[in-house]
């Protein structure tokens, strides 16, 4: 998948005319330099002061003027957050739903999208117009009868699987993938059939990858979407080994919010950086993916 | 519960399903599921691991076939655990021993949820007459509902005030003595207002909740915004295990709260008096949720005074605080001196398997070399230990104020220091409550708009639960 | 194996469904593009069905019953129906939620628009790296943590925001504590933690614009304004279209950052849709109420919904 998306993006890329050099350089370009300047500036502020606070004694949290440069480094706040909550296993369980989560919608949603883009069959626009028809149900709506399934009909209350197993079937990946798919011209797939092709290696071998910046997408939405969800885990986990780290974060304020805010703060940055580390790993593919967009023709 | 799907399984969510499709979703919802046929047994506990692991390994020493399995539930506050064990038990997933505050206490029993202990503690009357020699009737009389008993008080918070020393010494106060009035407290807040490193302290602040929100403010101004009554019964309590203890005088079967009262001229006064003080700079604007920012500001020293008991020692300590940082005092008297608290302690499902050993499990957790190994009870305190006998310098030596008496004075020296009003329906109460509170605090309600609109809602949800 | 099956043509050496499906005939490929269509689509039909359609019928059928778990569920009826029409808190959470949506909408389009735009002017491929990661980072974030994080910044009286107006000559704004602001606040809060990834999708959108006809457009004079309104946006619309529908998806939805930074206050000017739903049914344990308001608020997206489709036949340029 990964070659497929460089070939795209390099492809795309290739078409694009970027706007040239710095010769020219208007009073436009320096007015959006500035916005772009100030606008980073407020993104990465709280970043700073979450890091700055959390290498502090809280009862320093909230001096002001606040001290942006973390003078104390006192790492007690970080030592902390894994006496209190069993950070390894809250993260790994984080992995654990959100990789399942992602793998499982990019399998169904490409099948899926592929199908009512390209295959036909009777009752597809039937099919498809119920498929979107759920995308206006919100999660939160069907939670309760959602509940009952999970944990009376299933008994996988409190267990991994009752934030992966509803999380499979998407209405939105579907849809997604369906106009990734139906943007490729159909001159790919009769080139194929006269090489011999059969339809599942069409699909494979040509229809998916051209899709990949689609599932790109779909894959940075979910993990994203999944890692930090808050409410669903509110409802079906009880034991805070089998926690993902949202609920953990929330755990850190401890009982009736006796927990402290240097060590709350020093728990958001434990937890983000494996997301971390995942974007940085991943941001050329995700980036390329992102950029070389609609493949709309 | 990670077995993978047998046949019976496909049926049951086959069932499930047409249950859902149809409208027949709710009747088919049991809510006690069948208990795997073992000869060990297995408790669910709603509770945190560390802090009863040495309870639990004492435990298995007696019953080496009783299992602790822990449910570690979590929430901002008592009312949103116990939605969370609710919604549990609609799982088929029921805690056997759960866990609950005054918020919740009456819930659990009105619901037919909890099992009334009478019987079991008369059963036991020699063993547990050394607990109750030990436990204040105070504290044991909010846990009576209707005249029966469902938990044996662990741990308790009235709403004392704190106090960070550094900023009294600025001002160039003391710590109060007991009998330091409302007028006083005015005197202190202003003090300590605008002074600490920053010169931008507030004499006193409060968070937006049912427990030691502006709730002691009215229990002192001898109100509450729902009418309170005794229920009768509990002779056989008070007479077996309180005969000749001058508190236990006058106790009946635990409290009752008939009807709303939110716009009662003195609660409307007492309104008055809390959004005074943030008029007049004394006091920040009040939020609503947990108390971490209230304990971010008063560690950080721009918090002269605040409500808070036991609990909040061991937290100021952990997070940075040094003994001698900080002291307590009784509330300031109003009209009286009555103290609002709150009371914590397990609970046993009701129509349960395995009740039997819970029970066993509940009693032996009440012993004091037991209630010793309680992590909540080591050497930071996380909450107040209802034995008196568990309150003393020791306890309070690393992680205590000077004036760490005060906690259990409360309920020794002012017996009239009641529950916060928390009836069966406590969880929608306590969100009009905050709701309403909230708008007042904000400046978009007069106290009094905001308390008769209170007072509506609290009618509504009377008349709902009729 | 007989010698006079070597002699067979390819299809007779096929069993039923192999003849059926055969690819090198006509009639082949569609039956086995047809079975291959039910077979790629049951997963996600039949998970939709388990976890979506059925649940939503089942709050219908909830939406008849009084029931709190415990005691046994009680036929009412349209009773929750007829709560539903006189209670003016769900119309006002209704009425929040729209504004909400509607400012943090507008804010996260236009600032996102804004951005990639501007990025992709950038020439300078270094400054343009360090931008995009800096507005993608709170994406990485959960809404429970950027919640917690901003609650602390937005404080009245001790937050870090305050502070630096104060020094501006600014008083204190109490940011989550008065109903005139607490909905800029948490639409702030949202659009600064969701900004990075519908600015990424634009950046998309413009990278992906044939080059030929920004240059066309540039031949023939087209310039700065002109040239952003006429050619770019136009082309940009379908992607756009695709930011804002699933921004307000999203949005309608909105329970985390109101929830923890101000459980709804004062009063009730936070409190959105999917809020009420909450407190009613897992708070009061009210879960008939609870699913008639999950049931308006279906009703309510299925309208929204209509409404974009259509205006987006009408306005949305597809090249």
């Amino acid at each position: 998948m990964a070659t497929a998306v460089q070939n795209t993006a390099y492809k795309v890329n290739a078409d694009v005319q970027r706007p040239r050099g710095w010769k020219g350089i208007k009073w436009t370009k320096w007015i959006s330099l500035v916005f772009l300047t100030v606008m980073a500036i407020i993104t990465l502020m709280p970043f700073v002061w979450v890091v700055s606070t959390s290498l502090r004694n809280s009862v320093q949290s909230f001096t002001v003027p606040p001290k942006w440069i973390p003078t104390d480094m006192d790492f007690s706040n970080y030592s902390r957050v894994f006496d209190e909550i069993p950070f390894w296993n809250q993260i790994g369980n984080s992995f654990i739903i959100t990789l399942s989560v992602v793998v499982g919608q990019l399998v169904t949603a490409s099948l899926a999208g592929y199908a009512f883009a390209r295959l036909r069959f009777p009752g597809r626009n039937v099919l498809f117009t119920l498929v979107l028809a759920t995308l206006m149900i919100p999660g939160q709506a069907t939670i309760i009868p959602v509940f009952i399934l999970i944990s009376r009909g299933l008994h996988l209350n409190d267990t991994q699987w009752a934030l992966i197993i509803p999380a499979l079937a998407t209405a939105f990946g579907t849809f997604l993938l369906r106009q990734y798919f139906k943007g490729i011209p159909d001159d790919y797939e009769e080139a194929a059939l006269v090489e011999g092709a059969n339809q599942w290696q069409i699909f494979t071998r040509i229809y998916l990858p051209l899709a990949s910046p689609g599932m790109a997408i779909l894959a940075v939405l979910t993990f994203n979407a999944k890692w930090n969800d808050y409410f669903s885990p509110l409802i079906f986990m009880n034991t805070k080994e089998r926690f993902p780290i949202t609920l953990g974060i929330v755990d850190l304020q401890g009982y009736m919010a006796t927990g402290s805010i240097s060590v709350v703060l020093a728990g958001i940055v434990l937890s983000t950086i494996p997301v971390i580390i995942i974007y940085i790993l991943g941001q050329r593919y995700l980036v390329e993916g992102l950029m070389a967009g609609g493949l709309k023709g | 519960m990670t077995q993978k799907l047998s046949r019976r399984d496909m049926l049951k969510l086959a069932a499930a399903s047409a249950a859902a499709v149809g409208a027949g979703l709710v009747p088919t919802i049991r809510i006690f599921a069948a208990p795997p046929g073992q000869d060990t047994v297995t408790l669910r506990f709603q509770e945190n691991e560390e802090q009863y692991a040495k309870v639990v390994e004492a435990f298995k020493q007696q019953f080496p076939n009783v299992n602790i399995e822990f449910v570690n539930v979590t929430g901002v506050d008592h009312a949103e655990v116990a939605s969370k064990i609710l919604a549990q038990l609609a799982a088929g997933q029921p805690v056997n021993i759960g866990y609950a505050a005054t918020e919740a206490t009456q819930l659990y029993a009105g619901e037919g949820l909890a099992l009334a202990l009478d019987q079991r503690v008369m059963d036991n009357k020699d063993e547990l007459a050394e607990y109750f020699a030990d436990v204040s009737p105070v504290l044991v009389e909010t846990d009576l509902y209707e005249g029966s008993l469902y938990q044996l008080p662990r741990d308790f918070n009235a709403a004392n005030m704190y106090f960070n020393t550094a900023l009294l010494k600025e001002a160039g106060l003391e710590v109060p003595g007991e009998e330091w009035t409302k007028d006083d407290f005015v005197e202190y807040a202003k003090a300590m207002t605008g002074i600490g490193e920053g010169k931008d302290s507030f004499g006193y602040g409060w968070t937006n909740r049912l427990w030691g929100s502006w709730t002691p403010w009215f229990f002192v101004n001898d109100t509450n915004f729902l009418s309170e009554e005794k229920a009768p019964g509990g002779e056989w309590l008070w007479e077996n295990f309180y005969a000749g203890d001058p508190n236990a005088e006058g106790r009946g079967g635990g409290y009752r709260w008939p009807a709303p009262q939110a716009n009662n001229p003195k609660m409307v006064e007492t309104l008055e008096f809390v959004l005074s003080l943030t008029k007049d700079g004394y006091a920040p604007e009040a939020t609503i949720g947990g108390g971490d920012l209230l304990q971010g500001f008063f560690t950080s020293g721009k918090l002269g005074m605040t409500p808070a008991g036991g609990f909040w020692s061991g937290g100021l300590i952990n997070a940075g605080m040094n003994v001698g940082d900080f002291d307590v005092q009784f509330w300031p008297k109003w009209v009286s001196q009555r103290h609002q608290l709150g009371v914590g302690a397990a609970w046993i499902l009701n129509g349960a398997e395995n009740e039997d050993q819970a029970w066993e499990f509940v009693k032996f957790s009440s012993k004091k070399e037991v209630m010793e190994m309680i992590g909540f009870f080591g050497e930071l305190t996380g909450t107040t230990p209802v034995r008196r006998s568990m309150n003393d310098e020791k306890r309070y030596s690393k992680s205590g104020p000077a004036n760490w008496h005060v906690f259990y004075d409360t309920v020794d020296k002012r017996p009239d220091t009641g529950p916060i009003p928390a009836p069966v329906f406590s969880i929608e109460e306590t969100n009009i409550y905050t709701r309403y509170t909230s708008s007042a605090t904000s400046g978009e309600m007069s106290a009094q708009a905001a308390l008769d609109a209170m007072q509506k809602d609290l009618e509504d949800l009377y008349a709902r639960n009729a | 194996m007989s010698s006079s099956a070597i002699h067979y043509p390819p299809e007779h050496r096929r069993n039923f469904i192999g003849r059926l499906l055969a690819a090198d005939t006509i009639s082949g490929v569609k039956r086995q593009r047809m079975l291959l269509g039910y077979l790629f689509i049951a997963p996600t039909v039949i998970g939709l069905f388990v976890f979506v359609i059925g649940p939503m019928i089942g709050s219908f059928g909830l939406s008849f019953y009084k029931w709190n778990v415990f005691r046994p569920p009680e036929f009412v009826g349209l009773a929750n129906f007829q709560r539903l029409a006189g209670d003016a808190r769900v119309f006002l959470s209704f009425k929040t939620t729209f504004i909400l949506v509607a400012m943090t909408v507008i804010m996260l389009e236009g600032l996102a628009l804004a951005l990639a735009l501007s990025v992709y002017r950038l020439a300078n491929r270094a400054l343009s790296t360090f931008f995009r990661t800096a507005y993608f980072l709170p994406v990485l974030l959960s809404g429970a943590a950027v919640a917690i994080t901003l609650g602390y910044l937005f404080n009245k009286d001790f937050g870090v925001i305050n502070y630096y107006l104060g020094l501006l000559g600014i008083p204190k704004i109490p940011w989550l504590t008065s109903s005139d602001t607490v909905l800029f606040t948490i639409s702030l809060t949202t659009v600064w933690r969701n900004l990075g990834f519908t600015f990424i999708i634009y950046l998309g959108g413009l990278s992906t614009m044939p080059g030929e006809i920004l240059e066309a457009a540039e031949v023939d004079g087209a310039q700065g304004w002109q040239k952003l309104l006429r050619i770019t946006l136009p082309l940009l619309s379908p992607t756009i279209l695709f930011a804002a529908v699933t921004d307000i998806i999203k949005m309608l939805q909105f329970f985390d950052e109101p929830f923890i930074m101000t459980r709804g206050g004062p009063g009730d000017a936070s409190r959105t849709v999917v809020m009420m739903m909450y407190e009613s049914g897992f708070g009061n344990l009210d879960f008939g109420y609870g699913s008639a308001i999950a049931l308006v608020l279906f009703a309510v997206i299925m309208i929204v919904t209509g409404i974009q489709f259509y205006l987006s036949r009408r306005w949305v340029f597809y090249g």
